[in-house]
C-alpha cells in the first residue's frame, strides 16, 4: 500500500511537470521568465526609481524572489490541490495528502531547475561558489518545511471555504513584503526592524542570502527554531487533513 | 454459508444541501442494510435517486457512513471509473500508467498491461499523442481499456457497462461480462434490468435511501414489478 502511493506521488509529480510543461508554448521557459518579469518590475521600482534598493540590491532581490516564489507556489498549489481535485476524491479512495505532496514536489523541482540558473547569474555576477554552500540542503529543507506546513493547512480548508482564496492570494503579498524579500531588513529602521527579523521567513530569506552572496554560516539556533516550528505546523496540517477526510468526498468543487 | 467481505447496517449517509454554515442537510442514504459473500454478484436496482450509486460508494470506501455500521474484510474494492486521472496534455501511454496507479494498481503490474491496453484500445499511433487530439470516443476507449486491466476482490460498477461507437461497445461489453464471469465478486448498478438478470445472482432493490428487500434475482425482480405496476411509474 505504502509503496504504490509512493509510485502514484512520484508518477503523478512526473506528470504535472509534463503537463504544465506542454500546456504553454514556451514550455520550461516560462519557469525563468515569469520570475525574471518579477524582478524586472521591483528594479525598477526600488533600485531605479526609488533607489532605496542599497548596494548589492539586484543579487538580493534575485535571491529573494526566487526562493520565495517557491514557497508561494508550494502554498498557493499544494493549498489549493485537495480543492481542485475533488472530483477525483468522489471517484476514488485516496489518501488525500497525496495531491498537495504532488504539487509541491513539482514546485520544488522547478525551483531546483531555477535555482542552477540563478548560481550561474550569481558567479557571473562575482559572487564565487563558497564552502557555506553545503549548508543549502539544511537551509532548503527549513524552507520547504515551512511552506509545507503552511500549504498542508491551507489545503485542508479550502475545500470546505473557497472563498478563502481571495483572502491567501492578499496574505501572501503582505507575508512578502513583511519578509524583506524585495527589499534588504537591515534598511528598516530600530526596532521595527527587529520585530520584522522575528519572521520565520525572513529568517530563511536572510540565511540564503548569507550563504550565497557572502559566504556567512547559517545561524543554527535561528534555522532550528523555523524548522521546529514549520514541522508543527505540518503536523497541524496533517491532522487536520485526517479529521477532514471523510467530509471532502461530499462537497462540490 | 461463504464468508462475508462487507456489511453494511443501517447506513445512513448525510450531503449538505447547500455551502453555508446551518444549512440544510439531506439523507442521500436513510437506512440501508447489505451484506456481500465472497464470488457473489449482486445488482443493485431502484428509481433515479434511490441512492444506488452513493451505495456504491459507500461500499467503494470512499464515503464513510454518518450513522449506522460497515464492517469489512481486508479486501480491495474498487469502483469501476473511467478516465480517472486523466491529463489532456499527457500522452494516451501516460495518461494509462497514472490512470492505473489511481486505480489501485502498481506501477510494474500496468507497464506489463500496456501492450494489452494499447491492443484493447485500438488507437495505433495515436496511443503515444496527448490525449488532447482524441475524439470523445478515443478518450473513452483508451479509458476502458485501461479501468478493465484492475483486478480488485470486489469490482464495483456504475453503468459503464458499454462505451464507444457500436463496434466498441459490443467488445467492451463482452470484455466486462468476460471479467464478471470469471468468479470476482461484484456489486453492479444499472438502470438496464436485462443486464442485471443476466448477469447478477442477488438483487438489492433501494428506494428513497431504504432497502426495500435484498435476496434472490427472480423474488426481487418480481416484487420490484409489482410495485412498479402499483404505483404507475414507468420501468
Amino acid at each position: 500500500m505504502r509503496q504504490h502511493l509512493i509510485e502514484l506521488v512520484l508518477f503523478s509529480t512526473y506528470a504535472e511537470l509534463r503537463a504544465e510543461r506542454a500546456r504553454s508554448y514556451l514550455g520550461l521557459i516560462w519557469w525563468v521568465l515569469e520570475p525574471a518579469m518579477q524582478m524586472g518590475a521591483y528594479w525598477l521600482l526600488f533600485g531605479l526609481i526609488l533607489k532605496t534598493g542599497g548596494p548589492d540590491y539586484l543579487p538580493m532581490l534575485l535571491i529573494g524572489l526566487t526562493v520565495w516564489q517557491w514557497m508561494k507556489s508550494c502554498v498557493t498549489h499544494g493549498g489549493y490541490a485537495i480543492w481542485t481535485n475533488l472530483p477525483l476524491i468522489r471517484q476514488v479512495h485516496l489518501p488525500p495528502l497525496v495531491f498537495p505532496i504532488v504539487q509541491m514536489l513539482a514546485d520544488s523541482i522547478k525551483f531546483l531547475y531555477i535555482f542552477v540558473l540563478l548560481l550561474v547569474i550569481l558567479w557571473c555576477m562575482g559572487y564565487p561558489p563558497n564552502t557555506a554552500y553545503f549548508a543549502l540542503p539544511l537551509v532548503f529543507l527549513a524552507v520547504f518545511l515551512a511552506a509545507a506546513g503552511a500549504g498542508f493547512v491551507v489545503s485542508a480548508v479550502v475545500p470546505l471555504l473557497p472563498d478563502l482564496r481571495f483572502v491567501i492570494e492578499q496574505v501572501l503579498t503582505v507575508v512578502m513584503f513583511l519578509s524583506g524579500v524585495v527589499f534588504s531588513l537591515k534598511s528598516v529602521p530600530s526596532p521595527m526592524r527587529e520585530v520584522m527579523e522575528l519572521n520565520p521567513i525572513a529568517v530563511l530569506m536572510e540565511a540564503t542570502r548569507g550563504i550565497l552572496l557572502r559566504g556567512e554560516w547559517p545561524n543554527v539556533v535561528g534555522l532550528t527554531k523555523v524548522s521546529v516550528i514549520s514541522i508543527g505546523a505540518c503536523l497541524i496540517g496533517m491532522l487536520v487533513v485526517a479529521r477532514l477526510a471523510p467530509r471532502y468526498p461530499k462537497l462540490a468543487t | 454459508m461463504r464468508d462475508v467481505l462487507i456489511e453494511l447496517e443501517n447506513v445512513g449517509i448525510a450531503f449538505d444541501a447547500q455551502r453555508r454554515v446551518g444549512g440544510a442537510r439531506f439523507w442521500a442514504l436513510d437506512d440501508v442494510s447489505v451484506s456481500l459473500r465472497r464470488g457473489e454478484r449482486l445488482g443493485v436496482i431502484g428509481r433515479n435517486g434511490a441512492g444506488k450509486s452513493t451505495l456504491l460508494r459507500v461500499v467503494a470506501g470512499i464515503l464513510q457512513p454518518d450513522r449506522g455500521r460497515v464492517r469489512r474484510a481486508p479486501v480491495s474494492c474498487q469502483l469501476l471509473s473511467l478516465a480517472l486521472g486523466f491529463t489532456p496534455h499527457l500522452s494516451g501511454r501516460d495518461n494509462a500508467i497514472l490512470s492505473g496507479l489511481m486505480l489501485g494498481l502498481r506501477r510494474r503490474d500496468i507497464v506489463a498491461r500496456l501492450p494489452a491496453i494499447r491492443e484493447f484500445c485500438e488507437l495505433g499511433d495515436f496511443f503515444e499523442q496527448p490525449i488532447a487530439a482524441y475524439s470523445s470516443g478515443m478518450v473513452m476507449r483508451l479509458a476502458f481499456s485501461v479501468a478493465i486491466q484492475v483486478e480488485p476482490d470486489v469490482l464495483l460498477i456504475d453503468e459503464v457497462l458499454a462505451v464507444g461507437d457500436a463496434e466498441f461497445q459490443e467488445k467492451s461489453g463482452n470484455a466486462l461480462r468476460e471479467r464478471m464471469g470469471e468468479g470476482h465478486t461484484v456489486v453492479l448498478v444499472s438502470h438496464d434490468e436485462q443486464q442485471i438478470a443476466t448477469l447478477c445472482d442477488r438483487v438489492l432493490w433501494i428506494e428513497h435511501g431504504k432497502s426495500v428487500l435484498e435476496g434472490d434475482r427472480d423474488a426481487v425482480f418480481e416484487a420490484y414489478h409489482r410495485d412498479l405496476h402499483l404505483s404507475g411509474a414507468p420501468a
